[in-house]
């Protein structure tokens, strides 16, 4: 398999704190990997380096060929990486439907319609179908995660990045998110990275899994190594952190 | 050389006085506040109304606008911002009603002629050969002692390390049982009394009109914009180059120039470091 | 579809009853009211475009508005060229100024725009009196020459010119471009996620708004035939921007109504003389509180599905 994502040596401080230290690895075209670290171990921000909403202190980002460190974050997103946010942040004011067109309207433009045909389709995948029309302040919160998916796969990116994607979702909600994940990565062969605390779920989701803690990677391997392996057991069980944290999200 | 060290010095600190109580109330509880000049507008017509119908005593009355002024800002908070802190753009637009409002007020008290604010202090005084007016070297003392106090304030009381913790981080201020509304109506009534004695100080050796809200405002705008938003020392460090900038300017091409200084000073700051100065974030 | 018809039908039945008031009722000083009216709906229009939309306050449309009618008066009386050069010389003149301040603020969140077009409106009145040889001063430029002879006429072309920058505006809110501007309104974030532009859409969106404003200035020059510092003044800024607010935000036809009813109800408060703009600014604070979508837009909407019926 080809190498879709390539990193290397990536390095944020903020202030006095190395938030993201030395971090490199690499994902092949088509994987699931998990991303795993007690809070606080610099995911998200490893997110937003890769994404362009902060700039990296040093180290190297290659996506498909293209150099990522200095492009702005919609150039990023226009070569084909779409992410979601831990904190839903849907477009209020807008319909469902407007909410998932306008995800693609950064890289595919203009066709209006062959937009809203998509986004229809995309809507009726994630369990959407029939709420297009509705306001999407009055979505439940379960639904505003749907629909932060379905708004990201409606620029078709290559690589997916999604962040606590089950994070406040009942048990329920959560394997038919997962079917879901799994679903349009088998069909459209699509690449996932995901960030998630709710390991139960997630161990099974993923093929593999890169372990963070203060901001480093300590450990990476399959999900059946990464359980046993020490430095992540100590990063957890060092700190009194819940595994299964749950991150409330007033939308 | 030395009427511009002097003459800068007094209008930095005039400038200080407004600037720190603009970028305070930022800084404490996000609230831009456009109605500020109206403070300064308002200490200004306080001191010359308390003075001229009542015959007070120039003392009393200015203690007594500035008081006022203060409680003004309270209302202000309390009643007209509050409600509306949800979105940023409903506390521009609020504030911005409430300083026309003022003005209009002021217009059809007063009327648009100029006003006279008593001098504290009327001889002149003449330091290296230079003639300064005593009210502008008052003007001068008073504002480093108030800006002095504020900081000892923040900086030593319980009160004002409760506003430090609100300023940086609201939600863990209210864990701590902190009253975030209550700290945001006494930060409000400081910034409103700085600007109202500001504009007692300043009074008499400025035009004192009902449109006189206007201008201290887009000052204050710079400064805080090159001072970096919601800091004090940045504030009054950028009050100061703005002061004399204005004031060289002043001397050397022509006082028509001084108002552009302060354009110029925003748009460049805002095409390079838009920060500020001092960076990201500086709390206090 | 029958929602889109209905518009139709409300846009024509509306601007007919424009057209035909002056005809009507006649008069020299209803032609003069409702000429101002319509000129105030294009500002107000052109407003709610950028700001309605993307939620970026600006306030210091005077600004835009200033510089296209200064451009009038230059160009006429200075340079003697023929009216009909100042709309289009205005709108490039405004679109200069919009980039100016836009580019540098709106790259920026937080308040930096809405000051920075505050601040520039205040120093360009200010600036208007200090190079007051070359500006008039507080007297401004007089002796512009009018567009159109006949009063009417001159009525009749901004009416068309309102309707004809409101469809604009209106059919460019309803594609992709409003979408994206209204997205920008609700996360910035997320639409960058999506690989949109955020700063190109708000300075462009912005630079539309500017050119309607300035185009709308250099019509007002030649309507008063002559031009002062008083249009850069922040009370106009706020005048068009509670327009907006009666009329219905980022609704764009609403501020049309909002922009005539107010200034209809303006000349009913004649007598208030010096209070009026107390009242204006009661008004917004009035408005803020208890009406926050405003009156006309939400009223038609209620209208239309009335008329829709039951299904």
């Amino acid at each position: 398999m080809s190498t879709l994502l390539e990193v290397s040596g990536l390095n944020k401080h903020f202030g006095g704190l190395h938030a993201v230290n030395d971090v490199t690895f690499s994902i092949a075209s088509g994987e699931i990997v998990g991303v795993l670290g007690p809070n606080g171990a610099g995911k998200t921000t490893l997110y937003n380096l890769l994404t362009g909403f902060i700039p990296a202190d040093s180290g190297s980002v290659i996506f498909n060929g293209h150099k990522l460190r200095g492009l702005a974050p919609y150039r990023i997103a226009g070569l084909g990486i779409s992410r979601t946010f831990q904190l839903c942040r849907p477009f209020v004011g807008m319909t469902v439907l407007e909410n998932v067109v306008v995800g693609g309207l950064g890289a595919h433009g203009r066709d209006r319609a062959g937009l809203d045909a998509h986004a229809q389709a995309l809507l009726g995948q994630v369990g959407l179908g029939g709420k297009e029309q509705v306001a999407v302040e009055t979505l439940s919160y379960g639904d505003q995660r749907r629909l932060e998916i379905a708004r990201a796969l409606a620029a078709r990116p290559a690589l997916l990045l999604l962040d606590e994607p089950f994070a406040g979702l009942g048990s329920g909600e959560i394997s038919d998110l997962s079917a879901l994940i799994r679903r349009v990565h088998a069909e459209q062969g699509l690449t996932v990275m995901l960030i998630e605390h709710k390991l139960h779920e997630f161990m099974r989701l993923v093929e593999r899994v890169i372990a963070l803690d203060f901001g480093a990677v300590i450990a990476a391997g399959t999900p059946e190594d990464i359980v046993r392996h020490p430095a992540v057991i100590e990063a957890y069980i060092g700190r009194g952190d819940e595994l299964a944290d749950e991150h409330a999200c007033a939308a | 050389m030395l009427e511009i060290l002097i003459h800068g010095a007094v209008s930095s600190a005039i400038y200080a006085m407004l600037a720190v109580g603009f970028t305070l109330i930022f800084g404490v509880a996000r609230v831009l506040n456009l109605a500020h000049g109206s403070f300064y507008a308002l200490g200004a017509y306080g001191a010359y109304y308390f003075t001229s119908h009542f015959h007070m005593p120039l003392l009393p009355a200015a203690l007594l606008a500035i008081g006022l002024v203060a409680l003004f800002g309270v209302f202000v908070e309390k009643v007209l911002v509050r409600p509306m802190r949800r979105s940023q753009l409903a506390v521009l637009m609020i504030t911005l009603a409430v300083a026309l409002v003022v003005e209009q007020a002021l217009f059809l008290t007063f009327g648009s002629e100029y006003r006279n604010v008593p001098e504290f202090v009327s001889r002149k005084f003449t330091i290296g050969g230079v003639d300064v007016g005593g009210q502008r070297l008052l003007a001068l003392a008073v504002s480093v002692i108030l800006i002095g106090l504020l900081w000892i304030f923040i900086q030593r009381t319980r009160l004002g390390s409760a506003i430090l913790a609100v300023s940086q981080d609201p939600e863990a201020a209210s864990y701590m049982g902190i009253p975030s509304d209550r700290i945001f109506s006494i930060v409000m009534a400081l910034s409103a009394a700085l600007a109202a004695a500001a504009g007692v100080l300043a009074g008499p050796f400025l035009t004192v009109q009902p449109t006189m809200w206007l201008l201290p405002i887009v000052k204050a705008f710079a400064i805080v914009i090159v001072g970096g938003l919601g800091s004090i020392p940045g504030s009054i460090l950028a009050a100061l180059m703005l002061g004399y900038a204005e004031t060289i300017v002043g001397y050397t091409i022509s006082t028509s120039w001084t108002e552009i200084v302060s354009v110029a000073a925003t748009l460049l700051m805002l095409v390079f470091r838009p920060a500020g100065m001092f960076g990201k974030r500086a709390a206090f | 579809m029958f929602g889109k018809r209905i518009d139709f039908v409300g846009a024509v039945v509306f601007v007919a009853f424009m057209a035909a008031l002056p005809l009507i009722f006649g008069g020299n000083y209803l032609i003069g009211v409702l000429t101002v009216s319509v000129i105030y709906g294009i500002w107000a229009v052109s407003w709610d475009f950028m700001s309605g939309l993307t939620g970026r306050e600006n306030f210091g449309h005077s600004l835009f508005i200033g510089v296209g009618a200064y451009t009038a008066g230059f160009l006429n009386t200075k340079f003697g060229l023929n009216g009909w050069w100042s709309l289009p010389a205005s709108m490039i003149v405004a679109t200069v100024f919009a980039l100016i301040i836009g580019v540098p603020t709106l790259r920026l969140r937080g308040p930096y725009f809405a000051l920075a077009m505050l601040s520039g409106a205040v120093i360009m009145q200010r600036l208007m009196l200090i190079f007051w040889e070359q500006t008039g001063g507080e007297e401004g430029i007089n002796g512009i020459e009018p567009l159109i002879r006949s009063q009417l006429g001159f009525y009749y072309f901004a009416l068309a010119t309102l309707v004809a920058t409101t469809a604009l505006l209106l059919a460019l809110a309803r594609s992709h471009w409003g979408l994206i501007l209204r997205a920008i309104r609700g996360d910035e974030a997320t639409c960058q996620a999506a690989g949109i532009n955020v700063t190109y859409y708000k300075i462009a969106s912005l630079v539309i708004s500017a050119a309607f404003a300035g185009a709308g200035g250099a019509l007002y020059a030649h309507y008063q035939l002559q031009v002062s510092p008083q249009l850069f003044a922040i009370v106009t800024s706020i005048t068009i921007i509670t327009m907006v607010y009666v009329g219905g935000m980022a609704s764009i036809y609403g501020p049309v109504g909002g922009a005539i009813l107010l200034l209809l109800l303006t000349e009913l408060l004649r007598d208030f003389g010096e209070w009026r703009l107390m009242v204006y600014s009661c008004t917004l604070i009035l408005i803020l509180f208890f009406l926050p979508n405003g009156l006309i837009a939400p009223t038609w909407r209620r209208m239309k599905t009335l008329l829709a019926g039951p299904k």
